[in-house]
């Protein structure tokens, strides 16, 4: 597909960024928190302007952008929403960030939205699907896009593969590149009991364009992925062992919910830089 | 083939009501029981976030019926108007109307009047911003061209008229009030004013003059017809003063001639 040969979007995407949410806005504006970029969440940014708006094109100043989105639902059957990736395109043509993402899930059916990451039965059918909607978001966007693998809490019968099987078929076929969410493996092999350092092998290493970090809690048996708490130990080690397999991929620390002092943000990415260069010793 | 589509219908079945679960339950590995719960984590996320949402565009409604009530008002809310939008900022437009109608909340007869002027306020933060006003650029016109103009309100503007004193009831309810947290109920029809000078959202009571001339002026009127409005209300209007204030607080941000 020739528009991929566009510039690669993450040239100025390296080392650890952190997801900038809106209770650290003023310190951003204040001042120039040492961070090596940030990500935000595309849909935040949907307005015509205002305050939002404002604060992240002063960060785009300062700091190279990634987008991440959480509502395209690039695996409803029904398809992507025209109304929503034209939105996305008026904020990319905005911000022209270095790296646009979205997720390998859907939460749009018909009229409805269930504004949430819902898992995708991992079938030919929607391989297929996802491919076509993948395909069409990249030519309306006129850019690669990175797909991110989601933690889940039910698997469905029909699955004829593994999510990460999946995944990397899907960017073969589409040309999209994948946002691998290291502790949504780890969260996902203990709800589904696999392996993980196994499933990180089942994605080339070529494929993988930007890594996630965060925390998780734990309800009973069941790991649920509510980004509220620092990254835990065992996904550290699957954090080197990605880092070994995929190279020096840009890694985020995300953190939504009882979010923390932005010092405590910060100090995470000194940690993941830590442990990346760990990795390559 | 349409395996996907089937599939997503019935899990959504099962999302939205516990009672329609059966068919989704059966879409799951694992047993019943553990498939139930799970997917009863996803039926909390998505309620969690469209209350979220709500709370967010309604943080006046929540203060005047306190927590508990506000998020079985939520609930209620989402069931007869689930959510459409990926972008859930969109999200909680019939809120209003919903409280008109919904008979525990019309117990507080302005609820659903403040609710209007809080997703005034909701929306007015997403406005486009506009450009600089150039005030050389009207200056040279005749008087006769001046009142020509099409005095252009800002995209974030609005004006509702209420029974009761919303604009108030808004006031007090801020964080940043520190006044007397008192409101008169004289049962004077009033006029609210939402407005965004730069970035934060504004509201302000105004006279029956002044609502007079900006509702004319938020129809595409000229400043002469949006005068005459003003002044069949109030003969003492003083057009200098309240264009002064406006251009001065965002509440107009341009003028323009016809064609422009």
């Amino acid at each position: 597909m020739s528009l991929l040969s566009a510039p690669e979007g993450n040239a100025a995407v390296r080392g650890v960024g952190i997801g900038l949410r809106a209770c650290h806005y003023r310190e951003f504006l204040d001042s120039h928190p040492q961070t090596d970029w940030l990500e935000v969440h595309s849909e935040n940014y949907f307005g015509d302007g205002g305050y939002d708006l404002h604060v992240l094109a002063h960060v785009r100043s300062q700091y190279p952008i990634s987008l991440h989105g959480v509502a395209l639902s690039l695996g409803s059957a029904d398809g992507v929403r025209a109304t929503h990736l034209a939105k996305l395109k008026r904020l990319i043509d905005r911000i022209e960030p270095a790296l646009v993402s979205e997720h390998l899930c859907w939460g749009a059916l018909g009229p409805r939205h269930f504004n949430d990451l819902l898992p995708m039965p991992y079938t030919s059918e929607a391989l297929g699907q996802v491919v076509s909607h993948v395909g069409q978001v990249q030519e309306t966007l006129r850019r690669r896009i990175l797909i991110e693998n989601v933690s889940s809490y039910l698997q469905f019968r029909a699955s004829g593969m593994s999510e990460y099987a999946f995944l990397a078929e899907l960017a073969k076929r589409s040309g999209c590149g994948i946002l691998l969410d290291v502790n949504n493996v780890f969260v996902n092999s203990v709800n589904h009991g696999f392996d993980p350092e196994q499933a990180l092998l089942e994605i080339d290493r070529e494929a993988v364009g930007e890594i996630h970090l965060a925390g998780h809690s734990a309800e009973g048996e069941l790991l649920i992925d509510d980004h509220g708490s620092r990254v835990v130990p065992q996904v550290w080690s699957l954090y080197e062992t990605a880092c070994r397999r995929f190279g020096r991929v840009p890694t985020l620390i995300e953190w939504d919910t009882s979010i923390p002092p932005l010092d405590v943000l910060l100090d995470e990415a000194v940690i993941a830089a830590r442990h990346s260069q760990a990795a390559y010793a | 083939m349409r395996e996907l589509a089937a599939l997503q219908a019935q899990f959504g079945a099962g999302l939205d009501a516990p009672a329609s679960e059966a068919g989704a339950l059966e879409l799951f590995v694992g047993e019943t029981g553990q498939a139930r719960q799970r997917l009863a984590i996803y039926r909390g996320n998505a309620r969690a976030n469209a209350a979220r949402a709500i709370a967010a565009a309604y943080p006046v409604i929540g203060k005047i019926v306190g927590g508990e009530f506000f998020s079985g008002l939520a609930t209620e809310y989402q069931t007869r108007f689930p959510s459409i939008d990926g972008d859930l900022n969109e999200y909680g437009e019939a809120f209003a109307a919903f409280l008109g109608d919904f008979p525990p909340a019309r117990e507080i007869p302005y609820l659903a009047d403040v609710a209007h002027l809080e997703w005034r306020v909701h929306r007015a933060h997403y406005a486009a911003d506009p450009a600089p006003f150039d005030p050389a650029r009207v200056a040279t016109l005749s008087p006769e061209q001046q009142l020509k103009l099409r005095p252009q309100p800002h995209p974030g503007c609005h004006i509702l008229q209420s029974a009761y004193p919303i604009a108030r009831i808004w006031e007090v309810h801020q964080d940043t009030f520190s006044g007397e947290f008192d409101v008169e109920f004289e049962g004077n029809l009033t006029n609210a004013l939402v407005y965004r000078p730069r970035f934060r959202v504004e509201v302000a009571q105004i006279s029956d003059a002044e609502a007079g001339f900006l509702a004319a002026a938020l129809g595409g009127e000229t400043l002469e017809t949006a005068l005459a409005a003003a002044q069949s209300r109030d003969v003492s209007f003083d057009l200098g003063r309240s264009l002064n204030e406006w251009v001065q607080s965002s509440v107009i941000v341009d003028f323009k001639l016809n064609g422009e």
